[in-house]
């Protein structure tokens, strides 16, 4: 193969003379060290590389040489339960060949095991007509992710041969008779990351994502297969969010992809998803759980590729059929990598320093997310759900990825900084924060619980909003100002606040809130403002009202603390209000009024 | 806007305000009292004469119109002599109003 001379050096990226083979977006190894690296800009013969590992000590006049092929990840039953670096090599592997705690350099490791035999039961028979995408047979990889092998993209034909039985990777384990003769197949596949996975068509995403998060669920949901970001201030909670998603959303494959955030967030990842149960399969959350780390610091090209590499493996997911939600912590660094390699570029910047395709970079990275089916015969649906977390600097939301992000995704839970001073966790902004999906999701709710689930969600946003109105009064002039109606607003606007949607990730029981259980405890406080409102109407005075249930608030309170076995408790709770507040107004007299 | 003046307090105290043209309603227990002034701060009463002697069992009421424009709730003396709750509360208010007692 022929050779590159490197004539530059520039932190991540490396300037090679005599490249004229090569192309854009070609994979290198760069150096006598045989760093890998991918080759972003061509001039001439001048080909400009991003190198995914550290470049000290690299020089003028060291080799370079192009694989001739884009950077890719494979993708084969091994991946799931994984923890993978931004450009898809196993880290455990990687320590057991290096012996070390951190990235060691040049070193080449398959991202898969090679090794390792897998069960393959064939679905198809011999003879049977394939085309790109339809699935052959089936790999139990852990408990709870059953690996579809599927035809790999621009094959089609007819079986030639096809058996069950143990296989590694590389084994030949079905051939294919097309038009340009027979083709074995492997477990195997290839597929470069830049480029989606293809799809025969999306689909509009309508059925709601349930994460568990009260405020999530209720005010701001999100679809299987939309995109959402949370933007906010350090210590505000975007990795908490991000984390029960991850934990508790009813999609049966996470991606996570911590990207340029601290090395003990993945840790408490490593540590805490193990343990954990998975309330819809009940196994562990590793089971069904890929993670892929590049902490801050690590090399900053590679995090440039970590979200690609994220999203390309959610994506071969999506084509078997499932629902799979990617987070990535956080798109800032991810942002401020992309900035750092322009820069070195010498490319014009845009707003803060951003290059000027910052827009559309973010809004092709989010485009991926969706409801699609898949290409082949079997139309098979699948979804893609990207949660980004956007760090802005100083939790100003006005800077460049916030409002970039903003132009693409349908949700945004804004987190805030004051929230989170005051405890008040997650602490999602529910003045600011927003949902495009939640019609759709209201419908689906409505026929789900049979209720009417979202005049429910109206009116309790109603009263928050109508609070935060009523705050400036009482700022100003005092509780005492505020007519009586107006008080009860306030009581019901603080438990809806502090009941309802402050929920308490490390409590075992509050950390998951089913959708039965978010309806009953709504609808408990909404009951308890009806017959509030009811009494005040037969003539009881607000003191008496607020004194008389005063017992029953604090019962309320503790809801939320009741496990999801015991939720009569809950309408037991609502039945002792009705009492209680009957009480009231009897004891004022006030019923002959009526 | 015209609006309506109202007496409520114990028959012997408020029967004589009739004569002035008055409407007068008599309560003879707190709680009657607490629903009149109720009732009638619903309709068109712009002020309300409360004898001083039941105003006292029920404060709560009273509290609860002093945020209001109206009614306004006044406080007579009723005919065993005054309690001096009524006097009590304008000097209250007044001191409130301006930062010292002025009368």
């Amino acid at each position: 193969m022929k050779k590159g001379n490197i004539i530059k050096v520039s932190g991540p990226l490396v300037m090679a003379e005599a490249m004229e083979h090569a192309n854009i977006q070609d994979l290198c190894y760069v150096g006598d060290m045989r760093l890998v690296g991918e080759i972003i800009e061509m001039r001439n013969d001048v080909a400009s590389i991003q190198v995914y590992e550290e470049t000290s000590g690299l020089g003028p006049g060291e080799p370079v040489e192009t694989t001739g092929e884009a950077l890719s990840v494979e993708l084969g039953p091994g991946i799931v339960s994984q923890m993978f670096d931004g450009i898809q090599r196993p880290l455990d592997t990687f320590k057991a060949k290096t012996d070390s705690n951190f990235l060691v350099r040049g070193v080449n490791i398959s991202a898969l095991d090679r090794d390792k035999k897998w069960a393959f039961t064939a679905t198809k028979a011999v003879g049977d007509q394939v085309e790109a995408g339809d699935i052959v047979g089936t790999v139990q990889e852990t408990k709870v992710i059953e690996h579809r092998i599927m035809v790999p993209h621009g094959v089609k034909g007819t079986i030639k041969s096809i058996e069950n039985g143990e296989f590694a990777l590389n084994d030949v384990v079905y051939t294919i008779e097309t038009e340009d003769g027979v083709k074995e197949q492997t477990l195997l596949q290839r597929w470069p990351v830049r480029r989606g996975r293809p799809f025969k068509r999306k689909l509009n995403p309508d059925k709601p994502m349930l994460t568990g998060q009260r405020v999530i669920d209720t005010f701001f949901p999100i679809t299987k297969g939309g995109a959402a970001a949370v933007p906010g201030p350090f210590g505000a909670g975007k990795t908490v969010v991000q984390h029960q998603i991850a934990k508790f959303s009813d999609v049966d494959l996470v991606v996570y992809v911590g990207c340029g955030e601290r090395g003990n967030e993945m840790t408490d990842v490593l540590n805490e998803f193990p343990e954990l149960i998975d309330p819809n399969t009940g196994e562990s959350l590793m089971e069904r759980t890929i993670l892929i780390a590049n902490t801050s610091n690590m090399p900053v090209a590679a995090r440039e590729a970590s979200i690609y590499t994220g999203i390309t493996i959610a994506e071969y997911f999506r084509d078997m059929g499932y629902s799979v939600a990617i987070m990535a912590d956080s798109t800032s660094r991810w942002a401020e990598a992309l900035r750092e390699m322009s820069g070195r570029l010498e490319e014009m910047p845009g707003d803060e320093g951003y290059p000027a395709y910052l827009g559309s970079r973010i809004a092709e990275y989010y485009e991926r997310a969706g409801r699609t089916l898949s290409i082949g015969s079997e139309d098979r649906e699948g979804s893609i759900t990207a949660i980004g977390a956007v760090s802005p600097p100083g939790g100003d939301t006005s800077e460049p990825v916030t409002q970039n992000t903003l132009r693409v995704v349908k949700v945004y839970w804004a987190l805030d900084s004051s929230l989170a001073q005051k405890r008040h966790f997650p602490s999602v902004n529910w003045l600011t924060s927003y949902s495009l999906y939640l019609s759709e999701v209201g419908q689906f709710m409505n026929e789900e619980l049979k209720q009417d689930w979202s005049n429910m969600v109206q009116h309790a946003m109603n009263i928050l909003q109508e609070e935060s109105e009523l705050q400036e009064i009482v700022r100003l002039v005092g509780i005492e100002s505020l007519s009586e109606k107006d008080r009860i607003t306030m009581v019901i606007a603080q438990s809806l606040r502090e009941d309802y949607l402050q929920q308490n990730a490390f409590d075992d029981v509050d950390t998951y809130t089913s959708r039965q259980k978010q309806f009953l405890m709504l609808d408990l406080i909404l009951s308890l403002e009806t017959e509030a409102r009811e009494a005040m109407r037969l003539g009881a005075y607000f003191k008496e009202i607020i004194d008389g249930t005063e017992d029953l608030r604090d019962k309320i309170a503790r809801a939320k603390y009741i496990s999801e076995d015991n939720l009569d408790e809950i309408s037991a709770i609502k039945q002792e209000i009705k009492d209680k507040v009957h009480d009231i107004v009897a004891e004022g007299g006030m019923t002959q009024n009526a | 806007m015209a609006h309506k003046i109202a007496v409520v307090g114990d028959k012997d105290s408020v029967l004589p305000f009739k004569i002035l043209g008055f409407d007068v309603f008599a309560a003879s227990t707190p709680q009657k009292a607490r629903e009149t002034i109720d009732s009638l701060a619903d309709k068109d009463y712009g002020v309300i004469y409360l004898t001083e002697a039941m105003a006292k069992e029920i404060p709560d009421t009273i509290k609860r119109y002093d945020a209001e424009v109206q009614p306004a709730i006044i406080l007579i003396p009723n005919h065993k002599g005054s309690l001096n709750i009524g006097k009590d509360r304008i000097q209250d208010n007044v001191e409130k109003a301006v930062g010292q007692n002025i009368l």
